[in-house]
Order: structure tokens, then sequence, then C-alpha cells
């Protein structure tokens, strides 16, 4: 697998364990808002690191490890994440992947295959095409469809999930992140997330993040259909 | 220097010269030969006959001088120097004078102390920096042999806290002694009976940590708190427990305006459990009294008081900055993870250590157990102190004095022979000994003069024996820079090769039974530590690229241009390499069982605050996977003293 970044030990990216984190290269869309931006389009810039040096970090410390978390770019572009997948479970060791759902097909071998224990999939905006492409950078035409399948797919997964919104200052309105939640109704978790500066699309935007007041209103509001929801980013 | 037989005008035998001496007591007197005669046969082990010879010498010298006014430390420079000429070096250290430049007192009074950033400027604190100044260069000329001084001088060890000569180091403590006794102060204007309300008995406790610290140069720790303190806690309601937390944290973190404008520098351990040892031991409640109850049966105040504080120390003081002391010490045992809602407990923990950073994880595995000072100090328990335990307020420990050695030195010396490596090392474990027995010594001299002595704070007998229990006083080796040492021995260092890990574990593996033949041998208890010392690893790297350029050049961590240099502490990885958090707690907990009073290994969590939950997990599995004694996170931000804010 072409991975281009590993954090060996975190306490962030995958609630209540400890985790370490892999990082795949490229991505099928240019979302402006990306943190990982230098990954998304220039991975060569980035070493790339032998799936061995993985497993020999995995082998002698699978005793304080409880997961691998799989991000990106987008993972499931990886022709050969599912074998990548298998290895680390082989450790005993969970996955949490991390998705922006352009694939389903490919979400759908690895849920039906009982390889994952957790997925995070990004919705970028409410699920028509036109709005989620002006966010995700790329014209998405038709593909809108496979996001909705995903959605639908990882809801009725069993498989534990979240879903997650990174609000843009400026670009989301309330009305926005409502109709979102609405789409997503049903799912186990949604997580709105503060916009971070420093990344590329900060640049461009001069307004400033949500103040967590204007965080916890907009968590409010996605309450209407998804009563769990919390957001992120204090 | 007083001239005292001024009046005295038979005893003057010299000529009638009209000069004039300024005394240290603030008076103009006039010249008497005499006085310096009095003064070296006073002060030194001269004879009689040198003594008048080198006085009329002095006189001579002053009166060709010219002058007209001369101050008393003047003449005393100058009949130093004629002691000199007569090769009485002996006699000339005896009859020498402490002090500083007055450019450099100019400089105490109005600059910062930039050695000890625990130490606000203010007359309090300048105060203590000219006291300490002054105690240390008696304890390099009276306490030490000049060896020893000189091997401290040069940075072969670093003997600590010389200002604080007089005191012995740190102390652990027991809330029961004052439970028991009440406060009763030697030179206090009232005394105190046993506390019959918590806000008493927290009141007595910081006002006795106060004292304390007036007699010793480190960390006052105390054990159990939260579970001493739950017999008076009963039917007490979550407002009032609230308040109580709060008094205790607020009130010693406020005690800055004690010595020196330092805050009390304490430690409270802390339990979620009852520990196994305590567990039957007949409880003292209000008045001093036995409740005839036994402290298991306090569990639930014990853990309702914990809670309180912790959420105190989640919520920081005014401005929502952590509390640098007391330093809350969570004990982890076996018996913890059979105490219910322990899961949940660790989360509140760890969720302080997520935003705030304070708690220090103390891991007390078998049937070990530990009293946890000053960062890493720890006390272990043995056999004996578990007799005490049935007597908890019989529980206190010291450790007199610790002596850190410069590691890399000696690899610079030993350049790349083994054998001549540990050669060195013994014998400077040899001679750093010598320090040990030489504090001791004058300690004990101080001890000895009972309750009107220096020291009657500590020599207060309410049960039988001294407060301070010298027999069980322990004497701690340090070192700085094990790291560098195996870098410029093998060309590795400790991360980066297997070979230079188990080096550097033969190293303080020889360490640790060197502190036994020599504890055999005098009968005395010599124990490592990892010494926190970041100004003596600072120290020592200076000395080094001063003294052994070549070899310092290569393996001094930080900055050389700026001079930002330092040697990593004692057993630590390197601070700045890309080692995992986990190989960290592995590895550095690998050196852990040869330290016995005490290690740590610090984490720094980045930029994000962590889910507790994830840190409450990595530490049971710390409990759980390693050998490592005691673990603390760093959330990496910094309290902003202008505006209060945290970034
Ligand atoms: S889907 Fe994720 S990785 Fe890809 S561009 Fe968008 S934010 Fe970046």
């Amino acid at each position: 697998m072409n991975i281009r970044g590993f954090v060996d030990t975190s306490f962030v990216d995958w609630d209540k364990k400890v985790s370490c984190v892999v990082f795949t290269a490229g991505c099928n869309l240019r979302c402006t808002f990306c943190y990982n931006f230098g990954l998304v389009l220039h991975p060569e810039e980035f070493d790339e690191i032998p799936e061995d040096f993985i497993f020999n970090f995995l082998e002698e410390n699978s005793d304080f490890l409880d997961g691998v978390v799989v991000t990106g770019g987008e993972p499931t572009l990886q022709p050969d994440l599912e074998d990548f997948i298998k290895s680390v479970r082989k450790f005993g060791l969970g996955i949490k992947l991390d998705s922006n759902g352009t694939n389903p097909e490919v979400l759908m071998q690895l849920i039906a295959e009982g390889l994952i224990d957790y997925i995070a999939m990004d919705v970028k905006a409410p699920l028509d095409s036109e709005q989620y492409s002006k966010l995700a950078g790329v014209n998405l035409n038709s593909s809108i469809g496979d996001i909705k399948k995903s959605v639908q797919l990882i809801k009725s997964s069993g498989v534990d999930h979240e879903f997650r919104t990174t609000v843009v200052p400026g670009v989301h309105t309330k009305a926005d992140i409502e109709a979102i939640a609405k789409s997503l109704a049903g799912a186990d978790r949604y997580y709105l997330q503060k916009f971070q500066p420093n990344t590329r699309f900060d640049k461009l935007n001069e307004n400033k993040p949500q103040s967590d007041a204007e965080m916890e209103e907009l968590a409010e509001a996605a309450r209407k259909h998804i009563p769990s929801t919390e957001w992120r980013g204090r | 220097m007083t001239i005292k037989s001024l009046e005295n005008e038979k005893q003057m035998d010299s000529t009638d010269i009209a000069l004039f001496v300024r005394v240290s007591k603030g008076d103009v007197v006039k010249w008497s030969r005499q006085s310096i005669v009095d003064a070296l046969l006073r002060e030194t082990s001269i004879s009689p006959e040198m003594a008048d010879k080198v006085s009329r010498e002095a006189e001579n010298a002053i009166i060709a001088s010219n002058i007209k006014f001369i101050t008393a430390p003047l003449i005393r420079e100058v009949v130093n120097d004629k002691l000199v000429h007569h090769g009485l070096e002996e006699e000339r250290k005896q009859h020498t004078r402490l002090g500083l430049p007055i450019f450099d007192v100019d400089q105490i009074i109005r600059n910062h102390n930039k050695e000890n950033a625990n130490v606000p400027h203010g007359p309090e604190a300048t105060n203590l920096s000219l006291a300490e100044a002054i105690k240390k260069q008696h304890a390099l000329l009276r306490v030490f042999s000049p060896d020893v001084s000189l091997a401290h001088e040069s940075g072969d060890f670093h003997l600590h806290d010389l200002g604080m000569i007089d005191r012995p180091y740190c102390s652990g403590n027991s809330l029961e002694y004052i439970k028991k006794f009440g406060l009763n102060l030697p030179n206090a204007l009232s005394i105190a009976k046993p506390a019959k309300h918590p806000e008493v008995l927290i009141g007595q406790m910081i006002k006795f940590s106060a004292a304390l610290q007036g007699t010793f140069a480190g960390a006052i720790g105390w054990d159990a708190v939260n579970l001493f303190l739950a017999p008076y806690l009963k039917g007490i309601d979550d407002r009032r427990m609230e308040q109580l937390a709060q008094i205790l944290v607020f009130e010693y973190a406020q005690q800055a305006v004690a010595r020196g404008g330092q805050s009390i520098f304490s430690d409270l351990n802390l339990y979620w459990e009852v520990p196994k040892h305590f567990a039957d031991v007949p409880a003292i409640g209000p008045g001093g009294k036995f409740t005839g109850n036994v402290y298991e049966d306090y569990i639930g105040e014990s853990q309702r008081f914990v809670q309180a504080l912790l959420k105190v120390y989640r919520q920081g003081d005014a401005y929502g900055r952590p509390f640098f002391f007391p330093k809350p010490q969570i004990h982890i045992s076996e018996k913890l993870f059979k105490t219910e809602g322990y899961e949940d407990f660790l989360t509140q923990v760890a969720e302080v250590s997520s935003e705030m950073g304070n708690p220090y994880y103390v891991f007390d595995r078998g049937d070990t157990a530990k009293i946890s000072e000053c960062c890493r100090l720890a006390f272990k328990l043995e056999e004996s102190d578990f007799n005490d335990a049935k007597t908890p307020w019989k529980m206190r420990y010291s450790a007199m004095q610790n002596i850190t050695f410069n590691l890399p030195r000696i690899a610079y010396e030993a350049n790349g022979n083994d054998d001549i490596l540990f050669e060195l090392l013994r014998r400077k474990m040899e001679q750093a000994v010598k320090g040990h027995v030489a504090k001791k010594r004058f300690i004990t001299g101080l001890l000895n003069m009972g309750n009107t002595g220096p020291l009657g704070l500590l020599t207060m007998d309410t049960d039988g024996e001294a407060y301070y229990r010298l027999h069980k006083a322990s004497f701690l080796f340090g070192m700085v820079g094990l790291n560098e040492m195996v870098q410029y021995h093998l060309g590795s260092e400790l991360h980066e090769s297997r070979d230079a890990f188990k080096f550097g574990l033969k190293v303080i593996a020889f360490m640790n039974k060197m502190c036994e033949e020599l504890g055999k041998r005098l009968d005395m208890k010599f124990v490592l530590e990892q010494t926190p010392a970041e100004s003596t690893a600072y120290r020592m790297a200076m000395l080094d690229l001063e003294h052994y350029p070549d070899q310092a050049r290569q393996t001094v961590k930080g900055d050389l241009a700026s001079n930002e240099v330092y040697y990593t502490n004692s057993t630590y990885l390197n601070v700045g390499s890309q080692v995992s958090p986990i190989e960290r707690v592995k590895k550095e907990g690998m050196f852990h069982p040869l330290i016995e009073a005490g290690s740590l290994t610090h984490i720094w969590l980045g930029e994000s605050r962590p889910s507790p939950e994830s840190i409450a997990n990595f530490v049971v599995k710390t409990f759980k996977h390693t050998t490592n004694d005691q673990i603390a996170f760093s959330p990496e931000f910094t309290s902003c003293l202008d505006c209060g804010k945290n970034s």
C-alpha cells in the first residue's frame, strides 16, 4: 500500500483507544479545507513508509495498541487496502477506516468480510451534486449517488460508525447543517468539526472559524435529526 | 570582624598610629594590632608566636600604605595575604571571610534569578539567594573535604542544595501525626490540640508544611491524604466536600509567600482504593481519637474527597491555569483494579492530565508501596515500614542529600575502554560517598543541639522518638547524561541500538550495586534517584564544553551557538528523538527497577487534547505491560503570565 505518513501512538484518532495512524497517498476529491492537502496533491514529497516498518512496530507493541486507523488521502483508492487490513488484523488489532464515501463497493466488500471495527465518513455538504461539488473541489455529477449509497450502507451495516462535517466559515449555513443531518438520520453518531485555520483554504478564506457558541448552535440544529450530535475542536 | 579589645590599652604594644577602622557592627574604632592576634588565635590553629609575627607584618603593610580609614574585611584580607606568604594555607582557610562582591549583590537584588525558575523575584527571594550564596561557600569550605568540594566545583559530580547545607533534602510525612498530636511546633506562640473539624486539620497540615519547608531543602510530601482525611468527612455533603478540596489546593498553591517567595514543593499522595497496608489499621478521627473503625470503612469518604480534589485540579485557578503545587500523585496498585468505580476514576484523572497536565501516575506493582515526592523521588516501603503502617503517624521518611554524577565525563576520560569506565565510576562513587558521610555528620551535629538548636522542629519528640528519624534517612545518588555517556562510549545513543541500550542498563545496574556495597560498608542507606536536575544538566554540559571541548561537542544536546546546551536528564532517552510514547514507557521503564528512589517517564501529548479514556487506557497498559515506575503527561500549552490565559 502507498503509505506516506505514520503516527505511532495516538490518543486522539480513535476515541477511548490507543491507536496508530496510517496515511495513504492520494485522493479523488480536492476539498479546499483539506488539512492533508500535501498528501492529496504531492504525496511523492513525503517519504514512503514500507509496510514492514509498520508491521514491525505492531509486532513489538501490539500489547499497547488497540487498533490501527487507516486514513488519507482516501484509503479506498488503494488496490491492496484489503490485504493490508488483513495483515494488521493478524496482530489482533482492530481497524478504524476514514473515508470520503466515494467508493461504496470497496466499503461494502470490507464490511461484508467483517474487516472493519469502526468507520468514519466525511459528509462535506448537503447531498446534492451542485453543493457537494463546490466543497469537494471536483465536479461530482452522478457520483453523488455513490456518496449517498455509502451513507445508507454505513448506517445499516451494524458496524460502529460516525459521520462528520467540517464546518467551513462563510460557506456552511445552519440550514445546510440541518439538511445534512436530516439525510443522515438514524446514524450512530454525528460530529461537527470546527474549521482549523492554517490549512490551504485558510489563505483563501478570510472568515474566522465559528465560535464555541456558534458551533453549539449548529450542533443543536443537527440534533433535531440526530440527537447525539456533538462538535469537536474546542 | 569586630575588634574587641581596643579599650585595653595595656595590650597594645604597637605605636599609637592615627588609623581608624570601620568595623562590621557599624562603628569606627581606633587601630589595634592586638585585635588581629586575638582573631587569629580564636579562629585558627596558628601558634601565638606566628600570630604575633603575622599581625606585625600586616600592620606594617597597612601603615606603609598611608591609608586613613580601613575596613575590617580589608584588614582580614591583608592578614590572609601574609598567611599565604608563610604557607599557612589551612590557617588562611580558617580565617577566610565569606561573602559576595558588591557587584554581585547588586545584580542579585536587581535581576531575576535565572537558575531557579521556581523563585519569583523580590526582596524575600533575594534574601534567599544571598543567604544561599554564603551557606554554599561555608559548605564547600567547612562541611566537605577539599577533594569532594573540588569534584563538585569542577563538575565531576554535583552536590545539590549546597545553599541549604543545614537542612536535609526532602521529606515524606503522615497526616496521622498531626491528627494524633495536634500542632505543637517548637518556638510557636500557641499550641494547637488535635483538630476536631476538617477545615482545622487542613489548616494545620498547611502550617506544618510551611514549617517543614523551613527545615528541608526540597519537597514536602504527604501520604494517603484523602484516606487519612476521610474520618473527618463523615456526613459531609458534596458542596462542602468541594470547598474543603478547594481550601486544600488553593491554600497550598498560594503559599508562594513562604520561604524566599517560593511555593511549598508539596505532593499529595492519593488513592482510589484503600491501600492494602492501611486497610485494617485503626482509624484516627476528630480530636485525635480512634474512631473504633478501620480505614477500609472510610473508602466512601476517601473516594468522594479525591473526586472533589480532581475537580479542583481540572478547573485550575481563577484564570483556569493549572496548579503546579501541590502535585497530585495518583497511586495505581493491583487492588485499584478490584475496587469498584476505578474506570471512571481513572478517566477523571486522565481528563486532568489531558487538559492541565498535573497528575503523576505512581505504579505500585505487586507488594510495593511508595510515598512520592518532588516529581519523582519515592520512598519505597520496606518490611519495617509496613510495620510502621500499623501506627501510621510513625511513617516519616527523608532523603538527606542528593549527589548527581556527570556520566558523560566518565566516558570522555575512559576513552572507549570498558574497564576504565567502570573503574572511574567506582572511584567517583567512593569519593562522592564521603560527601554523604560529611553531610550526615553535619546534620547530626545540628540535630544533637536539641530543640533549641537550628533544627529544633525536627527534634520534637511526641511519640518516643524525634520527628526526624535519622536512622531512616536515605542518601541519594543521581545521574545526568547516561545517554551521552553511552553515545560517546559506543557511538550510538540509547534509542539507536540495542547494544547501546544494554550498556546503559549495565551502567545503572553497576551504580545500583555500588549503592548496596557502600551501604553495607558504612551502614547507611544509599539509593539511586533520577535527579530532577535540569540546571545541573546544563551546568555539566557547559563545564565539559570548557574542559573536554573535543568530546563534549560531539554529545551535548541543544544549541551550541547560543550556549543553550544540556545533557539528557538521568537515564532518559534523547527527548528530541522520534521514539513513540509506547517505546518510551517500555524502554525507560526498564531502568526504573534499578533506580529505587524513583524515576519518571514524561509523555508529551502534542497539540490536540486527547480523549481521557485513551490516556487512562495507556496508563493501565503501562502498569500491566512494563516495569515503569511513574509517568506523567504534558499537554502542549503554555500559561501566559501576562494575560493569564492558556494557549
Ligand atoms: S476527501 Fe479528505 S483527503 Fe480527500 S481532499 Fe477531501 S478532505 Fe482531503
